[in-house]
């Protein structure tokens, strides 16, 4: 309660009224939006300096974006050490770094822009056309697949911690959410930035009011998850219960990848590439030790589910200590294998002998489709036949048979998010006390929660408006359940439910939180799962 | 006490009077339909039914019937019987959207008086306890000459920052409302306005819109649009269910035309900048001339017809053919038209005919091998100025000289110089939709009022001038606001209230 002033100042105030000062009072000022501000005029000078030098003599898309990458951990690493150890120090270089992550993020973004303009300009020179003939510059603009949107999805989250970070006790904000944008990063790494002929059909001028409106709302989303992942744990939910939710997202994880299969044979195994082709072969090489690594890290999350699921129904603190120990084990091991995997992709050699014979009919089969044979022709033909055929054809063509990390990009990213979740738990549960001390109070995370939340349900709305307008256009249907549709209408519904949560009877803080968590999940099932594993229109991206 | 919890309370109030009269099964219906935690849980209902929709493939999707094949029986059976592969057809997902919007207008109505309140009778007097309890509060001691004066002062204060202020006088205190963007609190319902005209547009296009697609190629007509669908039959077959539609008019096609990105290469989509389809529309009215292409439809009479597809298949929209004089000379070049002809100065007439991308004969026949440009080759009928016909053959590659097809004819040899890619014919969709329209007024609805509600709020600052028993020039000002969103922005004005009344920046105690 506010007690009253008695400050000799104020009583001998003149009557007359003083204008106000909006500056002084005001912390939404234009400096307090400088962490947003220039990162986007730094990139406008940094496009107009690639116009004037041209491609060859500048740094290209795939450099920026790694730096943006190095920068966002970088960041993240001082907003942590500030909230366990809190230092002015730290916080300004955290913010500043963020800051020039979010710059050369969006510098990659604009220099793809104009190095997209200028393959095709190479294209048409090379075949006696004049630059005249190009079409306008809107067809070049980076939103053609999936690294274009990863791109611009990560700038949508950094441009937002930017924007929030004008508040100074929210910046701890960006102790998640860069890491979040720095994991996707990871995965726009993992797709590769290879340029793609643009399908007719996005050439169009929603396609950047779409696609913009989708990278920016994502972007929202995912500081509203990180809003309420902190809201959480700042109202009293046990690090222990969010590792129980984590290491179930790990075990789906591991269960899922490399087809569903490293939990029954103990194998990872990776997708092939043919030397200088982008497709991936349906074979693949099993790549050795991380199959038993990743078994070893679910087997430990399997113990740190029931450990902790026991702390928490029977309030027993030695299996509360023993969970954590398995966690952090589990930490080491889910760490091995992603570096046993990285460097065992790239280094592997000899590939066709690490292919699993057991492959060869499904693969025969596949062969005789590319051939063009019909799927009664295929069913009318020995397996023994697809095995023989197989068999010549590694032993032709195996030695071209490579491995890549652009081979599976979303089972790389979804491992080292895994890993990340894992690390996010023992962050959390290192003195959770202090941790929570350090945070802002609850009642402003969950306005910060309330408040992008309501930005991304305005933002989902507008890209389900633009999308279905766009379909209108160039399908002549504005709605047709297409998987990606329904997935952004189901996240926009649970935002939705999300707001709504918050007017209803009986419905508290914590269990609107899940509802933010949750609509997050969806849109990253929405951005990744959908065209990763669903048929469907947006397959490109 | 958040805005949000007021309305809330006043709103059991309003629900708790009919509960005292015995709740007859037909009130606890209403109640339940228009309660917002009953919609929570149709918004998870109809997200859960989205995300099974997601998850199977449905029976309108490409490659339906290969996943179909691929499920066990069971599978079948059971898909079939729970309406999971049309799933956004299903009766129960029709009647999910029924009640939804059912419950989005009882809600509405249920809880329009009590934001229509804060328009209608704003809360004048409020007590010092509960203001010190708002989101900003602050408690200022400050002289005066006269409590009108004071509140005078407050009032020019409130209006410098933005507020528009309503004073009483009650007692010995007087009070001041001063508050922005009341009508802030409607937005919600203009929001569930613009979705519920958007659902009826839904309706429209579910209900009488038209859908079909048309094969077009230079010189063909149509009059009618196809649709293919699967049916499932016996819940474990399926079949091909093709049905036509007339058209009130005729659709005559005059020229369909394919750019490149690369000239040299193949007429598939990851090469292709646009495909263009030029159409003439006859009817009762006449003729008209349109451009379909890719994203650009064309309407006619309430019916759109958009760039769909392409057949594969290589043709070419015009020829240059290279003719050599069997005598000996220089070539002439001379350049034709899909099915157009020419005439050469010696009177040959020759006309172009058609045209085989990977040219073979199968017997006499002559056919293509694939539709690729593997063996291009334009077929002619060539009129000598006498009068004798005779086919002729124009490949883009050297023949010898002893193949029968690369024989000259009519006293030329044909060389088939250049010729612009274009696959054989384009598919246009056709749709008639009487629900675009409702879609897209809700849509430009939806923009505006999310635009409203959610960046502009409901700011509420009251203040309560009291004098001092002691010193009647002594004044004790308790001020306290809340908002129905974005608090952080509140705070802002709250801390430039306080500095336009005191004179002074001010720390601003907030709440806890």
């Amino acid at each position: 309660m506010s007690e009253a002033l008695h400050n000799p100042e104020v009583l001998s105030s003149p009557a007359e009224l003083s204008s106000p000062k909006p500056e002084d009072g005001n912390s939404w000022s234009l400096k307090s939006y400088l962490p947003a501000i220039i990162p986007i005029v730094g990139s406008l000078l940094m496009v107009l300096l690639r116009i004037q030098m041209g491609g060859d003599r500048f740094i290209d898309d795939g450099a920026l974006m790694m730096i943006a990458l190095a920068c966002y951990l970088t960041a993240a690493t001082f907003h942590l050490t500030n909230l366990y150890a809190p230092s002015e120090m730290a916080q300004k270089i955290g913010l500043w770094t963020g800051c020039l992550g979010v710059f050369f993020n969006l510098s990659s973004w604009c220099v793809r822009w104009v190095a997209g303009y200028d393959r095709e300009l190479q294209i048409f020179l090379s075949q006696g056309r004049s630059a005249e003939e190009m079409q306008w510059a809107f067809r070049f603009i980076p939103f053609a697949n999936l690294y274009d949107l990863s791109l611009a999805f990560a700038f949508g989250a950094g441009i937002t911690t930017m924007v929030i970070s004008g508040r100074k006790n929210f910046r701890f904000i960006g102790a998640i959410s860069l890491p979040l944008a720095a994991l996707i990063l990871v995965l726009a790494r993992f797709i590769g930035n290879d340029f793609i002929n643009l399908p007719p059909v996005l050439d169009s001028y929603w396609r950047p009011i779409h696609v913009g409106i989708a990278s920016l709302s994502y972007g929202v989303a995912l500081v509203c998850f990180a809003a309420a992942v902190i809201y959480l744990l700042k109202v009293g939910t046990k690090p222990e219960s969010m590792a129980i939710w984590a290491a179930i997202f790990g075990l789906g994880v591991f269960a899922s990848i490399s087809r569903f299969s490293v939990f029954t044979t103990g194998i990872y195994t990776a997708s092939t590439f043919l030397q200088g082709s982008r497709m991936a072969m349906p074979l693949r090489a099993d790549i050795p030790y991380v199959g038993l690594l990743i078994i070893a890290s679910g087997v430990l999350l399997l113990g740190v589910i029931g450990l902790f699921g026991k702390y928490i129904l029977q309030q027993d603190e030695r299996a509360r200590n023993l969970g954590h120990w398995l966690l952090k084990l589990s930490l080491v091991s889910q760490a091995c294998a992603i570096v046993l995997l990285v460097t065992q992709v790239k280094s592997m050699t000899n590939v066709a002998s690490r292919i699993n014979p057991d492959q060869f009919p499904q693969f025969g089969a596949w062969l005789a489709e590319q051939q063009g044979m019909t799927a009664q022709q295929i069913q009318a033909i020995e397996p023994s036949r697809f095995v023989a055929a197989s068999q010549e054809f590694i032993s032709e063509r195996g030695s071209t048979l490579v491995l890549s990390l652009n081979a599976n990009p979303v089972e790389l990213s979804a491992l080292i998010t895994a890993f990340a979740a894992t690390l996010f738990v023992v962050f959390f549960s290192f003195r959770t006390e202090v941790l929570r001390k350090a945070l802002p109070s609850a009642e402003k995370l969950d306005s910060l929660m309330y408040k992008t939340a309501s930005v991304a349900f305005a933002g989902l709305a507008m890209l389900l408006v633009t999308g279905a307008i766009w379909a209108n256009e160039s399908w002549g249907r504005y709605w047709g359940w297409d998987s990606k549709e329904t997935g952004a209408f189901v996240a926009w519904l649970t935002y939705g439910g999300f707001l709504h949560s918050r007017i209803a009877r009986g419905v508290t803080g914590r269990r609107s939180a899940y509802f933010a968590v949750v609509a997050f999940l969806l849109v990253i099932f929405t951005y990744l799962g959908v065209s990763y594993l669903l048929p469907g229109l947006h397959s490109y991206a | 006490m958040s805005a949000i919890e007021e309305t809330k309370n006043a709103i059991s109030v309003n629900r708790a009077a009919p509960a005292k009269a015995s709740p007859s099964i037909i009130t606890r219906l209403l109640n339940l339909l228009s309660s917002v935690r009953f919609g929570v849980s149709m918004l998870s209902l109809l997200a859960i039914a989205s995300m099974i929709g997601m998850l199977i493939m449905q029976s309108s999707v490409d490659g339906f019937d290969k996943y179909f094949a691929a499920l066990t029986p069971s599978q079948k059976l059971l898909g079939g019987w729970l309406g999971f592969f049309d799933i956004y057809h299903a009766w129960y997902f029709n009647l999910l959207l029924l009640v939804l919007s059912l419950n989005i207008v009882l809600a509405s109505i249920e809880r329009f008086p009590g934001a229509w309140v804060y328009l209608k009778r704003p809360k004048l007097e409020v007590v010092a306890a509960w203001l010190r309890k708002q989101t900003v509060t602050q408690t200022v001691e400050m002289r005066a000459d006269s409590r009108a004066a004071l509140a005078e002062r407050i009032v020019k204060a409130s209006q410098s920052v933005g507020f528009k202020p309503i004073v009483t006088e009650k007692g010995n205190r007087t009070y001041i409302l001063a508050q922005r963007g009341t009508w802030n609190r409607l937005g919600a319902y203009a929001v569930h306005v613009a979705l519920l005209t958007i659902f009826f547009g839904g309706f429209l296009t579910a209900q009488f819109g038209r859908t079909g697609s048309m094969w077009l190629k230079p010189g063909a007509t149509s009059n009618e649009m196809s649709e293919t669908v699967f049916k499932i039959e016996d819940r474990n077959t399926f079949r091909l269910d093709k049905s036509t539609a007339a058209l009130p008019f005729e659709v005559f096609c005059t020229d369909i035309r394919q750019e490149l990105i690369r000239k040299d290469g193949p007429i598939t989509a990851d090469n292709t900048i646009d495909w263009l389809t030029q159409i003439k529309i006859k009817d009762e009215t006449g003729e008209h001339n349109a451009l379909v292409h890719m994203n650009r439809p064309y309407d006619y009479r309430g019916y759109r017809f958009f760039q769909a597809s392409f057949m594969n298949v290589g043709h070419a929209r015009n020829i240059k053919l290279s003719l050599t004089p069997e005598a000996g000379g220089e070539p002439q070049i001379v350049s034709i038209a899909r099915d157009g002809s020419a005439q050469l100065p010696d009177g040959t007439k020759i006309d172009y005919v058609d045209f085989q991308p990977d040219f073979t004969m199968q017997g006499s026949q002559i056919t293509s091998q694939s539709g690729e440009y593997n063996n291009p080759a334009a077929i002619l009928n060539v009129m000598t100025p006498a009068g004798e016909r005779s086919r002729a053959f124009a490949f883009a590659q050297e023949l010898p000289s002893s193949a029968p097809v690369g024989r000259a004819v009519a006293g030329y040899k044909f060389r088939l110089a250049d010729f612009e890619k274009v696959p054989e014919a384009h598919m246009l969709s056709i749709q008639r939709d009487p629900g675009t329209t409702p879609f897209y007024v809700g849509s430009g609805l939806l923009f505006i009022t999310l635009s409203a509600v959610f960046f502009f709020s409901h700011q509420r600052v009251w203040a309560i001038i009291e004098e001092s028993e002691a010193d009647s020039k002594n004044f004790e000002v308790v001020l306290g606001g809340n908002t129905n969103r974005n608090s952080v922005a509140l705070e802002d004005r709250f801390k430039q209230l306080i500095q336009a009344i005191t004179g002074k920046p001010q720390e601003v105690q907030e709440k806890s």
